[in-house]
């Protein structure tokens, strides 16, 4: 008996000061002054210390929480070879499929509809020789892989974004969680995580070939314009366009422009179907004599003259890629070219002009050969550059040698550089460039800059990410969170106190002192095991004071039943302890299930709260049993009670 | 200081009562269940939830006004005022449910609020879940309170008997069908700190449960002259102290935290708030009655209780 008590005072004492211990950091650095704060960091110990204080989730210091997903459908896109219509056509079907079925696992599905359309797998993915159990294997392999890379590519990035504490986590097979604490410029974030960041770089086709190509494009609207009822819409058009006209008089380079709506060119049904075009009422700017004779061009501007592309007026921007989108126009289209927009509108007067190129679809040269980039101020030799933040890329010995092939045999045409399908800049080349170093222009100001330097130097995702989930909490939330939790926790912990005291006279006084120290071992243990507080952690923390007190009352009242029975003090409480501990073992271990349970499944914040009822319980059991077990010994050994005060 | 000096209330013979209350409880949560539905907050159902901050000036038409130019006139926007160290300040809740890309709306909409009330304007936080995860959360929590409802099966299943385990399990139904009601009937947002609160509830009740059905076990092997009814009403009597203290310290810090605790967790302590109450009451006038139903479709203490008295009466006829 003797030695037993000694043991738990020394389980206590211990306990108590590693709770100190642990708290004393989370202590310090609330109550810096913001000079003594000032002095440690220049000392480098105030990260140190900052890094064992209670950890406060996103909501309560303000931040944001992301669950990502890896785009399969564009991964599969991108691992397919000979993609032809008939596969793009097979594709929709799957994506339709799982849009509609979201149950639905994604791999069975494609096996499923491929063999619907009597197709073999191995057409599209791996080798001719491989099974569609074995390519579906594969491809499920290629896909866990890829959510990998994409993982360590976004931790890389997030990394050198600059954030403190970031948190990135996989999640099931195909997601990635992103927690940024504190982080002001939400949108600049987003950006930086979203970017696929596929550089390519391709070679632009001759002017020639690109007039050629716009003629035929030209051509063929036109013809299917007249197909399409031959009288009645130009007829009104034209009247419609005339008002215009009457209207707009007075501006002296309107007299040959005209608007005109998009039933002009696709028709009124086409364009009563496209409920997304804000642009209906808007109109067109387009050259009225022009428009008759050359649907397609006359949407265009050439800016060829200047060392330049072609252009379109950025309220052209969508009707030029909706016909470029036309099944019948991209018909017509060479298979080894393709379309690609400027980056950036170039303004001209009060215009916004957006460069459109004919590029070759097979890119010379991709990212991954990119060892390095980083950003420079353009030098004042480059009169599209001066001035302006450049970013700078480094490639590896092979990517060197690719690059110098490719610059060598191309002397004079121009290389475009293109960053997720869209053309940053696209210089000549001037001559052979045998060191592997190019440039990037076209960038807006330098954070844009940078932040591209950073995705390029982590790295391409394999697939677009989307953001499915995405949880923002501004800072004053989060304190007011902050204030009003712990006011609610020390009024609701007060009452607790009083009342026990109220109801168990000196015993209550017992199980308060259990109370103290059961919130004291919560927060070490928070702080000791890097655990992060919530706001519902707040709220579980609130539920333990209620319950903790539990214990004890179930050991008070069994103490009085004994009492009221007939026993001795020392009997009494004896067997009180002993009877209730089975009890409190029973109901709290089952609560403690629910608070596994919860922990298991929750998200983020849910979790907060399971922890800190899970933490709660286990603490509350030790300081109602042992706690105040010991001071109940104590007293009973050296005072001769003649009543006991419960 | 003692409420209950040595109490002695027929909590088996009031029992239908008892039964009468909880059905009509649980036959409105089920009725408005399938008439109305749950009214699920954006957590489940997809979409964007905003907080935001104004000027004390700034009326919900006003900001109706400003999203509907560009096209998000129809969102729902709530007014609740909010207690901060400068004194009472203005809070809006706006809600754009579901579409295609919830992070676009946030963006736009945040954007044009700016553009419209420069000053005095805070967005306090921004949710955004796509409709896809909202399926998939709610499915999640489905199997969560089915799981922990399995382990606490087994559990009591293996401390006690398998009947005690089925009534420690059926008032956990009734526990969580009863807080779901007062949602329904209040229509109150369903997120998932709501069913976080469900989930508590669950093991708050049944920690409650326990301790009643421990006497009963303890009783059954102690009081051998008692039938199995009699057995269980003074359980609930010899524990009906404690039962009423650790709920009413809970109740108390659970209504500190609804009233001070600010609106993020408003509907959370709100659950419960009213789920403690109804743990208790289910512990008392469900749980243990429900053992009594049990014996009497399927006496075996009865019949083991009985023979004791037999024997104990023949015992004393030798004698």
């Amino acid at each position: 008996m003797k030695r037993k008590f000694w043991i738990r005072v020394i389980i206590i004492f211990v306990a108590v000061a590693w709770s100190l211990w642990q708290l004393y950091p989370t202590y310090k650095v609330h109550n810096l002054s913001a000079k003594e704060a000032e002095k440690l960091r220049l000392s480098g110990k105030l990260d140190k210390l900052q890094s064992k204080t209670i950890k406060l989730g996103l909501d309560l210091q303000g931040g944001m929480y992301l669950v990502l997903e890896v785009d399969l459908q564009q991964l599969l896109v991108n691992l397919a070879k000979h993609k032809d219509d008939t596969f793009y056509k097979v594709m929709n079907e799957v994506n339709k499929t799982i849009n509609e079925n979201p149950d639905l696992d994604y791999f069975t599905v494609l096996q499923q509809t491929f063999r619907k359309h009597k197709l073999r797998l191995n057409q599209y993915f791996g080798k001719v020789t491989q099974t569609d159990q074995q390519v579906i294997a594969d491809l499920q392999k290629q896909a866990d892989d890829a959510v990998d890379r994409s993982l360590e590519i976004l931790r890389n990035r997030v990394d050198q974004f600059g954030v403190s504490e970031p948190n990135i986590q996989k999640r099931g097979n195909r997601r990635i969680v992103i927690e940024l604490p504190g982080i002001q410029d939400i949108d600049r974030a987003k950006r930086l995580i979203g970017e696929t960041a596929l550089l390519e770089f391709k070679l632009l086709k001759d002017p020639d070939v690109t007039t050629e190509v716009l003629k035929r494009i030209d051509e063929k609207l036109k013809e299917l314009q007249e197909a399409k009822g031959k009288a009645a819409l130009p007829e009104k058009k034209k009247s419609k366009a005339s008002v215009k006209k009457k209207m707009k008089s007075t501006a002296a380079d309107t007299s040959t422009k005209k608007v005109i709506t998009q039933k002009d060119i696709f028709g009124a049904t086409e364009a009563a179907k496209d409920t997304s075009a804000q642009k209906d009422t808007t109109g067109l700017e387009v050259n009225q004599e022009l428009f008759n004779e050359h649907p397609f061009l006359s949407l265009l501007r050439d800016f060829r003259s200047h060392g330049g592309e072609i252009a379109v007026p950025e309220k052209n921007k969508y009707a030029v890629q909706k016909i470029l989108n036309m099944p019948e126009i991209k018909k017509i289209i060479p298979s080894d070219v393709e379309f690609v927009w400027a980056s950036k509108p170039i303004p001209v007067g009060n215009e916004n002009y957006y460069e459109l190129y004919l590029l070759n679809k097979e890119p010379e040269l991709t990212g991954k050969y990119v060892v390095d980039a980083g950003v420079q101020i353009g030098s004042g030799s480059s009169f599209t550059s001066a001035g302006k933040p450049i970013v700078t890329l480094k490639m590896n010995s092979e990517g060197a040698k690719i690059f110098a092939h490719v610059t060598g045999a191309n002397i004079n045409r121009r290389l475009a550089i293109v960053l997720d399908n869209r053309v940053y800049s696209a210089p000549v080349i001037r001559s052979k460039i045998p060191n592997g170093n190019a440039i990037i222009e076209g960038m807006g100001n330098m954070d844009e800059a940078k932040d591209l330097a950073i995705v390029l130097r982590a790295g391409a995702l394999p697939a677009p990410v989307k953001i499915i989930e995405e949880r923002t909490v501004g800072p004053s939330l989060g304190q007011d969170s902050i204030r009003q939790g712990t006011f609610s926790a020390i009024l609701g912990f007060v009452l607790v106190i009083l009342f026990m005291i109220f109801y168990y006279r000196l015993s209550g006084f017992l199980a308060d002192l259990a109370l103290l120290l059961n919130m004291l071992f919560i927060m070490a243990i928070l702080a000791g095991f890097h655990f992060t507080l919530t706001l519902p952690g707040i709220a579980g923390i609130i539920l333990t004071i209620g319950m903790a007190v539990d214990a004890n009352v179930l050991i008070f009242e069994r103490i009085r039943e004994e009492l009221r029975a007939g026993k001795t003090i020392r009997a009494a409480i004896d067997s009180g302890y002993g009877r209730a501990f089975v009890t409190i073992l029973d109901a709290n271990l089952t609560t403690l299930f629910a608070a596994i349970v919860l922990y298991q499944f929750g998200t983020g914040p849910i979790r907060g709260f399971a922890l800190t009822l899970s933490i709660g319980i286990l603490s509350s059991m030790f300081t109602a049993i042992v706690v105040t077990r010991v001071v109940y010994d104590y007293i009973t050994e050296h005072f001769t009670l003649k009543k006991l005060s419960i | 200081m003692q409420f209950f000096k040595k109490p002695n209330i027929d909590f088996i013979g009031i029992r239908k009562y008892g039964y009468m209350f909880s059905g009509t409880m649980i036959l409105i949560a089920l009725v408005l269940l399938i008439v109305q539905g749950p009214n699920y907050g954006i957590d489940f159902k997809g979409g964007v939830s905003m907080r935001v901050k104004f000027d004390s000036s700034v009326t919900v038409r006003m900001v109706r006004n400003s999203l509907s130019k560009i096209g998000y006139g129809n969102a729902e926007i709530k007014e609740t005022s909010i207690q901060t160290a400068k004194g009472t300040e203005k809070e809006m809740i706006i809600q754009v449910e579901l579409t295609n890309k919830p992070d676009e709306i946030a963006s736009a909409v945040s954007a044009q609020l700016k553009k419209d009330f420069p000053k005095g304007l805070d967005i306090r936080s921004i949710d955004t879940v796509g409709p896809k995860i909202g399926g998939e959360l709610r499915r999640a929590a489905i199997w969560a309170v089915l799981f922990a409802l399995l382990l606490i099966l087994i559990y009591i299943t293996l401390r006690f008997e398998f009947r005690f385990a089925v009534g420690a399990i059926l008032p956990l139904f009734h526990d969580v069908l009863i807080t779901l009601g007062f949602f329904l009937i209040f229509r109150l947002e369903i997120s998932l700190d709501v069913v976080a609160a469900f989930l508590t509830i669950v093991g708050y009740s049944l920690n409650d449960t326990i301790v009643v059905f421990d006497r009963i076990r303890e009783n059954l092997k102690t009081r051998r002259r008692e039938t199995f009814t009699q057995i269980i009403n003074e359980s609930i009597n010899e524990t009906l102290s404690r039962t009423v203290i650790t709920s009413f310290t809970t109740f108390l810090v659970i209504l500190v935290l609804f009233l001070f605790g600010g609106e993020v967790i408003h509907n959370f302590s709100f659950a419960m708030l009213v789920g403690v109450v109804i743990g208790t009451y289910s512990s008392i006038f469900v749980a243990a009655p429900l053992l009594v139903e049990w014996e009497n479709y399927a006496p075996r203490h009865k019949k083991i209780t009985e023979a004791r008295i037999k024997k104990a009466h023949r015992a004393a006829k030798r004698r």
